[in-house]
């Protein structure tokens, strides 16, 4: 069928990707690993503190160079679209530069620890900024639920917009579920557009 | 009389950022401006009889991307099989593309002013999701 205007025809499915972000330790790479249909997959990037990619390595050595490390895999829909996840590095103020990871996103997970929710500030306020659909997952591989839904999007200080889902990283069926409530959040706001996206 | 290690350059030095680069030529950046993470480059199979042609420096890790692309595979699945930093893989393909050995299949671009995933992909990967 074709899903894009820009079908080049040449057999090659069109990929789409979803990005799955929080702080460090809240489980993003274990949630790619455990929906991905190919072992989590690792790529380096050489940042700069100054662009996104290497545009300059005149005088290298004097500059804050960093080899951010990311983590990937891959869902294929079907014959013709391929769905990538993008594990975000755990340094946030690299990737939020790195252009390449961020453009042409669907959307993002943001996953949050309870007992760390304040790794995840950073990420809800990146995705809110740039306008970028997302939910919250609520990563309960610790078995507790120390709180309430409410509290914890009280402390989040999250759009009641925003979908929050519980979820355990390690289990395949709840990490598809905070996926697929992404889809459904885009699909609603897909819905209700009439006009351009709003910008925040 | 000259040793002939003599001229060569000191390769040691911060090699974990210069060598990546030998294999490029030096080239930092690619000349393309096109490929992503999830660009999607596939093999041109006409093309394989005669790889290497045209191409200047063709190094081993072009026949690598070659042999491994003869099925569709993203920016970032050729970087990591390859072990190479993203952007020295982009200037790679780029080579690639340029001799006419490989092509590019974009991705759709969204999250981006604009732009928002049609009805139809989303139902899509939500079908697909479910099945998982």
């Amino acid at each position: 069928m074709g899903y894009a205007s820009s079908d080049h025809g040449d057999g090659a499915p069109l990929a789409v990707k979803i990005l799955i972000a929080g702080g460090f330790g809240v489980g993003k790479t274990t949630l790619v690993g455990t929906v991905s249909e190919v072992a989590p997959l690792r790529t380096e990037e050489y940042l700069t503190h100054a662009s996104v990619g290497v545009d300059d390595l005149e005088g290298v050595s004097g500059k804050a160079t960093t080899t951010v490390a990311l983590d990937f895999g891959r869902i294929t829909i079907n014959s013709e679209l391929v769905l990538y996840l993008f594990g975000t590095p755990g340094q946030e103020r690299f990737w939020f530069m790195w252009n390449d990871l961020v453009n042409g996103a669907m959307g993002a997970v943001v996953l949050v620890d309870t007992r760390r929710l304040d790794v995840s500030f950073a990420s809800i306020d990146f995705f809110e900024s740039r306008g970028i659909p997302f939910v919250v997952g609520v990563n309960c591989f610790h078995g507790v639920r120390d709180r309430s839904q409410e509290e914890i999007r009280k402390a989040l200080d999250l759009d009641p917009q925003v979908p929050l889902v519980l979820c355990d990283a390690r289990n395949r069926a709840a990490s598809r579920d905070v996926l697929l409530a992404l889809v459904d959040h885009l699909m609603a706001a897909q819905r209700s557009r009439t006009a351009p996206l709003p910008t925040s | 009389m000259k040793h002939w290690t003599e001229g060569f350059d000191d390769g040691d030095a911060d090699e974990s950022l210069v060598r990546p680069y030998t294999i490029t030529g030096g080239r930092t950046t690619s000349e393309r401006d096109d490929l992503t993470l999830i660009t999607l480059v596939t093999t041109i199979s006409e093309a394989s009889s005669e790889i290497g042609h045209g191409l200047r420096r063709m190094q081993p890790e072009h026949r690598a991307i070659l042999g491994l692309c003869r099925r569709p595979l993203a920016v970032a699945e050729v970087a990591s099989a390859l072990n190479l930093p993203v952007s020295v893989t982009k200037i790679l393909i780029g080579d690639l593309i340029e001799t006419g050995q490989m092509r590019a299949r974009p991705p759709l671009a969204f999250a981006q002013a604009g732009g928002f995933p049609s009805m139809t992909i989303l139902e899509a990967v939500r079908d697909g999701l479910r099945k998982l």
